[in-house]
């Protein structure tokens, strides 16, 4: 089943007309339901800032042009469409999976379908693959061509390297300079600590942040017994453990990450959704989506 | 099985190797294994382990995302699981240990050594080993018999004993019969040992002591007491046995590095009555007959000796004569201390047969009455049939062996005692020497092979052998083929042949041999003109066997006559010729007696033998038809058990074990008369001057535990000194309690597993 078609059962059939809210007004340059805060190309002029790289060029103002020799981009006040960043954990602990499909690819059909949610409703999303660096970067659009960029991107993701999500976090922080939204995907398998500061400096950065922390039954039941050789998919070393020796011991340090993320997301104020890939995707969209 | 161990002492603890001092006594500690056989048990020790090296094996491979959460934990926990594990590996490991071990029954002695030296140290659970001597001076007491004491003796010991101790009773009557297995019922070896009455064999010390050290190795315990019971008869421990002694005294000494009182060293424990040994006895010690071969209607003497073994001269006491139960004689006696006296009884038999001698002390109330009896079976003959085989193939008394022949059979009626053949060396076959009790080889140069076989087994199936020498006789094919360095037939090898410059003239060496009982008196002048000029001189030195006899020397002390024993035969040889080439023996008139009286010695011998001892078994080897049965009786007239069994390759009727002495009556259908057996005490068994603790200290090497009463015995001898237990108990109570360690850990563990046991729903569990 290709992803455009998992998309099509998981979230229109059983989604319907489900739209994202942001919970505060976010900066757009497309008109849509949501309030802006920052000038926009409306209506209502709202005066000149200088020409971006990547403004169009059918914003700039030729008469400022031709008086002072200066880019100058129109700029009104108006109400903006949402801008959305989803971030895609491509690291090679997202490729473990025990159940039908692994966490990677639960991530992706997560993400395609959030995509298309927002470009349904006419909200600009833009797609983060990444591991230890950014591997794609599409800048926010609301364009349905956009979606199928997202798709194609997304198809082609695939698990490796090692995670480092709190560099890659930051390095997004600083190139994503408008307010908007930016959706985490991602087991989150990092240092606590430093994942942590990373989306608090999004949240400085006035980001709202989501994050589906995408993780297997297994990885939390460990159900392993007798001698077992461990193979990591991040260059680890292997470990030979008896596992139920260990289990107790490795629950232990497994929920106590789990505890520090739980409370890192609650004290920056960042919704935290955790995916089992044993679940229905349209259960975690419903819980996310109406969750206040 | 042996494990010594270092014992930590207080302060004055010594260096050496698993010793330590107490209280000033070195003392050593020892652990035993009771139960070595079980020793493989120990590789179950590896069980656990092996089973964890295979589980380890059996490795699973898993791809895992959430690798850093295990590498978090093992940064953390690593020691701790590595700990974990090796407690769990150490402690299933020591409850197969712990149990292996309690199998094997450790025993921790902990012991006085000095103690241990002398003997007296208890070790732990004993085997003991009852050593009774019921022979039957013990059975001689005034008030009552010395072995009603030794029985005391030997209850108050196994009272020493605790459970768990294990007793073999070995009685010197028993000897040679079938070794059984040590019990640990103590109660029922006490009342067996009540229940023994002594018996009538001799005793032998160093043969108990033999008998008792193997019976050892049959017990499992690991101190080890070799309990003497006697009643300390001087001549029971056969003091000038020092080749027998030297030998036990080896084997009681063990190892160097044997631990005292283990079954490797063990203690010896003397329990003789106080005042054993009574000195003052009259017993009838031999009947002998005045000559070697008895003939049918000829008249006889019968000397019947009576001993005084006392320190008195006895009182007139009666010997009386019975001849097949019939009296002959009696006579008064009245032996001086330490002296005997011969009563001759003049007798006749009227028909060729067996008969049976009983002489009694009669009205003679004595300390041992067993000795005041004494019985002898006597065969008596017609004649003796007699080969003589001469070295030179003609007649007359030239020949080597005519002097002989005149000498035996002058009448050549064969009406005498000797039924005589001669024959040339030439005609010598095998088949001959069954029909004849006697050989004479009379200057032989060469035997065949064969023939020299033959002869040897004709010798140790009970004939007799005489050789003469001569000109003719090859010292070196004597040697070689009929000596064989003195395991031949020849009773020794030969030395040169001399002719001395001046001729010897032969001596008797000891007149109460039977060969010289027909010279009586005169003995002296028959051999003057008995001049032996040339001889050979016999090699006597190159054969060390006490059967070894010299009968005849001569004035320049080299040995004329000697006979030799060889198995139940007699083989007499004469250093120089039986005619006149190198002697002029043959024509002195002291010729006639001694050749009479050597070939009557070596056709008088009876095979099986009928003169017995107390515990020996008759063996009648029939001629004729062996299917007839045969019945038997002993002395009291009741029927004796016979079973069909074989001597020397013919059949045989074989009794049980004759325990009682007297005359023993066979009834063979195929003879006109009873065959008649004698069962005698050994003469020594009256002579009961008591052993001296020194002697007895002297033939063990070390001065065992001697105890003369039961309150010695018990003062020590407690049981409730003993230093040492077993450790069984301790292991398995230790192995329980590490089954108990171990379960509290898999339980720990398996909790801390179940708290990671798999969710129903994992989703729910998260929201919640």
């Amino acid at each position: 089943m290709s992803l455009l078609q998992t998309v099509q059962q998981e979230v229109i059939e059983r989604l319907g007309n489900l739209s994202i809210t942001a919970r505060q007004a976010v900066e757009s340059v497309l008109a849509g339901q949501h309030r802006s805060v920052r000038r926009g190309l409306s209506v209502e002029f709202a005066g000149h800032r200088e020409y971006q790289p990547g403004d169009d060029l059918r914003h700039l103002d030729w008469l400022v042009w031709a008086r002072s020799d200066r880019y100058d981009v129109r700029q009104y006040e108006e109400e903006t469409k949402l801008r959305a960043t989803i971030i895609l954990d491509t690291s090679g602990s997202m490729g473990y999976g025990s159940a039908r499909q692994s966490k990677l690819e639960y991530a992706r059909a997560l993400a395609a379908a959030l995509g298309f949610l927002m470009i349904r409703q006419s909200d600009a999303v833009g797609l983060v693959t990444c591991d230890t660096a950014i591997r794609q970067f599409l800048p926010p659009s609301s364009t349905m061509g956009q979606y199928l960029n997202i798709l194609s991107v997304l198809e082609s993701a695939a698990a490796g390297n090692e995670t480092s999500l709190a560099a890659v976090l930051n390095d997004i922080a600083e190139r994503i300079t408008r307010r908007g939204l930016v959706i985490l995907v991602t087991d989150a398998f990092d240092d606590p600590k430093a994942f942590l500061n990373a989306v608090q400096y999004l949240r400085y950065r006035k980001q709202e942040v989501w994050l589906f922390q995408v993780l297997d039954p297994q990885e939390q039941v460990f159900p392993f017994k007798g001698m077992i050789e461990f193979v990591g998919l991040e260059n680890e070393p292997r470990l030979k453990l008896d596992g139920d020796r260990v289990r107790a011991h490795y629950r232990s340090v497994f929920e106590e990450h789990q505890r520090q993320i739980k409370s890192g997301c609650h004290a920056a104020r960042v919704q935290l959704q955790t995916c089992w890939t044993d679940e229905e995707l349209s259960s975690v969209l419903i819980r996310a989506l109406t969750s206040p | 099985m042996l494990l010594r161990t270092e014992v930590r002492a207080p302060a004055t603890a010594s260096p050496d190797y698993g010793y330590y001092r107490r209280g000033g006594e070195r003392r050593l500690a020892v652990i035993e294994f009771l139960n070595p056989v079980l020793f493989g048990g120990l590789f179950a020790v590896s069980a656990p382990i092996i089973i964890h090296l295979l589980h380890r094996r059996k490795i699973k491979q898993v791809d895992w995302g959430a690798m850093r959460f295990l590498l978090e934990m093992m940064a953390k926990r690593r020691r701790r699981l590595f700990l974990d594990e090796l407690l769990l590996l150490l402690v299933r490991t020591l409850i197969i240990a712990a149990i292996a071990i309690a199998m094997l029954r450790p025993a921790l002695n902990r012991r006085n050594v000095q103690a241990g030296a002398s003997g007296l140290a208890r070790q732990g659970r004993t085997a003991a080993v009852l050593l009774i001597d019921d022979s039957v001076s013990a059975s001689a007491g005034r008030a009552q018999p010395a072995f009603e004491s030794m029985k005391k003796l030997a209850l108050a010991y196994l009272e020493s004993l605790a459970p768990g101790d294990e007793v073999s009773v070995v009685q010197m009557s028993q000897l040679g019969a079938t070794a059984s297995d040590p019990i640990f019922d103590l109660e029922g070896v006490k009342s067996s040992v009540a229940n023994l009455k002594p018996g009538y064999v001799a005793t032998d010390i160093p043969a108990l002591l033999d008998a008792g050290l193997s019976q050892l190795k049959r017990h499992i315990n690991p101190g080890a007491e070799l309990v003497l019971v006697t009643d300390g008869r001087k001549d029971g421990w056969r003091p000038d046995d020092k080749v027998r002694w030297d030998e036990l005294r080896e084997r009681l000494r063990g190892p160097n590095n044997a631990v005292p009182g283990t079954r490797q060293r063990p203690s010896v424990i003397l329990l003789s009555p106080a005042g054993a040994g009574i000195d003052d006895n009259l017993a009838i010690t031999s009947i002998l007959m005045d000559r070697t071969l008895v003939s049918a209607g000829r008249p006889a003497t019968a000397r019947v000796v009576v001993a005084n073994f006392g320190k008195q001269a006895s009182r007139a006491a009666t010997v009386q004569l019975s001849v097949n139960g019939q009296i002959v004689g009696t006579k008064q006696v009245s032996v001086p201390a330490g002296g005997e006296l011969e009563s001759a009884f003049p007798c006749t038999f009227p028909t060729p047969g067996s008969y049976g001698l009983e002489a009694a002390l009669v009205n003679h109330q004595d300390l041992l009455p067993a000795d005041d009896r004494r019985a002898l079976s006597l065969q008596v003959e017609s004649s003796v049939p007699v080969l003589l085989v001469d070295g030179q193939v003609s007649q007359g008394l030239e020949t080597k062996l005519g002097f002989l022949e005149y000498a035996l059979d002058p009448e050549r009626e064969e009406r005498g005692p000797f039924k005589v053949t001669r024959i040339p060396i030439t005609q010598l076959r095998p088949s001959l020497l069954q029909e004849n009790r006697v050989v004479v080889l009379g200057d032989a140069r060469v035997l065949e092979p064969a023939m020299v076989d033959a002869l040897e087994r004709f010798v140790v199936g009970g004939g007799g052998v005489l050789v003469g020498l001569g000109p003719d006789t090859d010292r070196e094919l004597v040697n070689r083929y009929w000596a064989r360095n003195g395991e031949g037939f020849l009773p020794c090898p030969l030395a040169n042949a001399l002719t001395p410059p001046k001729p010897a003239i032969p001596t008797v060496i000891s007149l109460v041999h039977p060969v010289f009982s027909g010279f009586g008196a005169r003995n002296d002048e028959a051999w003057k003109a008995a001049k032996v000029r040339s001889y050979f001189k016999l090699d006597l030195k190159s054969v060390k066997s006490p059967d070894l006899d010299p009968l005849l020397k001569m004035d320049n002390d080299d040995v004329l006559v000697a006979e030799r024993r060889r198995g139940l035969g007699l083989v007499t040889l004469v250093a120089t010729s039986l005619n006149a080439d190198w002697t002029e023996l043959p024509v002195q008139a002291a010729f006639v007696p001694l050749m009479r009286g050597i070939v009557g010695r070596l056709g008088s011998f009876v095979t099986p033998p009928r003169n017995l001892q107390p515990g020996e078994q008759i063996i009648y080897a029939r001629v004729k038809d062996p299917t007839r049965a045969m019945q038997g009786e002993d002395p009291a007239g009741k029927p004796l058990a016979l079973a069909a069994g074989a001597w020397e390759g013919r059949d045989a009727i074989v009794s049980e074990p004759l325990l009682t002495p007297g005359i023993y009556t066979l009834h063979d259908p195929n003879e006109p008369g009873p065959i008649r057996c004698a069962v005698a005490l050994a003469p020594a068994e009256s002579a009961l001057a008591p052993v001296t603790d020194r002697e007895i200290a002297q033939a063990f090497d070390r001065q065992p535990g001697i105890f003369h009463s039961a309150e010695q015995v018990a003062a020590n001898l407690d049981p409730a000194r003993r230093q040492s237990a077993e450790l069984w108990r301790w292991l398995l109570v230790g192995a329980l309690g590490f089954i108990f360690l171990e379960t509290l850990m898999t339980r720990r563990e398996a909790a801390g597993s179940a708290r990671g046991e798999p969710r129903l729903n994992p989703a729910i569990n998260s929201r919640q």
